[in-house]
């Protein structure tokens, strides 16, 4: 080996050389996937996200395992499939968490005095570690897809009822029968609440559980597979390396 | 020193394969840049941010408006059109370890890439959430969209652009076409700017900022999505530096 034809001058340099680029790759894909993801989420689940009002028994519990499944099954298509990494979904979900919390603190609470625990966001891991084990026991996306999409429609209320828990628990004011987490709206009032009352005067939303948060979970996990089967494919698109003359 | 030692010491006349000075201060200057736009945000928001028909408001925040528009225009241009000028003629002919050196510095520039589209897709777009929850628009350009439609979102283009370019006029691996994803990568979250247009023209219809999730908002989802396309650019770059360093890793 002459030192003209070689890209490094041993192999100790080639192997930390590999290294470095691992680092730059990791810090680069976490940060982009971390910003496209947010985005998406905060436009298609957002509102159930920021406030523990919205955090209700039936449509947070349909509306966030759906919209949030699709970058993890995406980043899971090319980190698995193409380089055996299983944790695709873990690391979509602790980008989207970090981002989330860092605003939350700094701007719901740091710019518009919003407390912390009005605004927090949902937990997300239990289901992302549950689609990446899936992932790396079956090897297959399509188990992945239909266990691992039921699963995390499935965990994600058991997931969050830890911290959500305390906040559900049903409270009289101004004679009026409403959960902890309704009168936190009810004191911090802003411009979507309008939008809220509307959304939670129908069917069985005051009514503290019983069937319907399991139901929603259920069907959550459903809408939860065909999404995943879905990002699925755009992932592998996304991932292709495909060069084109012109545009 | 000879080629057949182990040690990993570099010859010191030659410059280091990662310049670790540029990728720290690089990153430095988004981080400052934006901690003080976020403390001018935090003062002068809501002291002179709340009513776009008070002098002040004209002062604080239309100023810096019109002075952003200037930077980025001039920023884009000089940069752009610098590593533009600067193209190496003769990229396929360039050595091994000098395409291993420019892949270095192109995942130097990619680095500033995560960084502009962490501020600009999740800190300063999820931060606008909470100003419109919080106070009603009577404008356009209320200060959280200065800030997030105006600068954030151009600064990642300006940085997308420059990781394009670089790519594309100085490593030979991106000369045998244009790279899909990597145009989807840089282009897509590109259209997010003009879909402000959709967004300000649905606004001046209906307040929907009660409703962060509405319909009229899922331009910027799609467009956010091809943030994905990085995926791309990763697997075409690891290809590329297995290539260089394949027969020195076996």
């Amino acid at each position: 080996m002459s030192a003209s034809q070689s890209a490094v001058r041993s192999r100790a340099e080639a192997v930390k050389v590999s290294r470095t680029f691992d680092w730059l790759i990791l810090f680069t894909l976490f940060f982009v996937v971390l910003g496209g993801y947010h985005i998406h989420y905060m436009l298609t689940g957002g509102d159930w996200d920021f406030w523990t009002d919205w955090k209700d028994r039936r449509l947070w519990v349909t509306v966030a395992p759906i919209v949030s499944i699709t970058f993890p099954a995406a980043v899971q298509a090319c980190l698995w499939w193409r380089y055996r990494l299983p944790f695709g979904a873990v690391v979509c979900v602790l980008g989207l968490l970090l981002g989330e919390w860092i605003n939350r603190y700094l701007n719901f609470w740091g710019w518009t005095y919003f407390p912390v625990n009005f605004c927090f966001p949902s937990n997300l891991m239990p289901g992302a570690i549950l689609l990446d084990v899936i992932l790396l026991m079956s090897n297959s996306f399509v188990a992945t897809a239909v266990i691992g999409g039921l699963t995390y429609g499935l965990i994600f209320y058991p997931g969050n009822w830890p911290i959500i828990a305390p906040l559900h628990v049903p409270v009289e004011y101004n004679g009026m029968m409403m959960t902890i987490a309704d009168l936190q709206g009810y004191h911090y009032v802003r411009t979507g609440t309008p939008e809220y009352i509307r959304m939670v005067e129908k069917g069985t939303l005051r009514t503290f559980g019983k069937d319907v948060a399991p139901v929603s979970a259920f069907f959550s996990g459903f809408v939860s597979i065909l999404i995943y089967f879905l990002w699925h494919f755009f992932g592998k698109w996304f991932a292709s390396t495909k060069f084109v003359e012109s545009v | 020193m000879a080629v057949t030692t182990e040690s990993v010491k570099a010859d010191t006349a030659e410059a280091p394969l990662l310049n670790v000075r540029n990728l720290i201060l690089g990153s430095l200057v988004y981080i400052v840049f934006y901690g003080w736009v976020r403390w001018y945000e935090g003062v002068y928001g809501w002291s002179a941010g709340l009513d776009s028909f008070a002098p002040e408001f004209e002062t604080y925040w239309m100023n810096f408006l019109y002075i952003e528009f200037v930077l980025e225009v001039s920023t884009a241009g000089i940069l752009w059109g610098y590593i533009w000028k600067t193209r190496d003629r003769k990229v396929m002919s360039i050595t091994p370890r000098e395409e291993l050196r420019r892949h270095m510095t192109h995942w130097t520039w990619l680095v500033m890439y995560g960084w502009a589209i962490y501020y600009g897709a999740s800190y300063f777009t999820e931060q606008d959430g909470t100003w419109h929850q919080t106070i009603v628009r009577d404008t356009d350009f209320t200060p959280s969209h200065i800030i997030e439609f105006y600068l954030s979102y151009p600064i990642y283009i300006i940085t997308g652009g420059a990781c394009f370019l670089y790519a594309k006029t100085r490593l030979p691996t991106y000369q045998q076409g244009l790279h899909m994803q990597y145009l989807v990568a840089t282009v897509g979250p590109f259209m997010i700017l003009p879909n402000v247009g959709l967004n300000e023209w649905g606004h001046t219809f209906w307040f929907m900022e009660e409703l962060f999730v509405a319909p009229l908002h899922y331009g910027f989802v799609f467009f956010g999505w091809a943030a994905l396309g990085v995926l791309g650019v990763v697997n075409t770059e690891v290809g590329a530096i297995a290539k260089l360093l394949k027969k020195d890793l076996a």
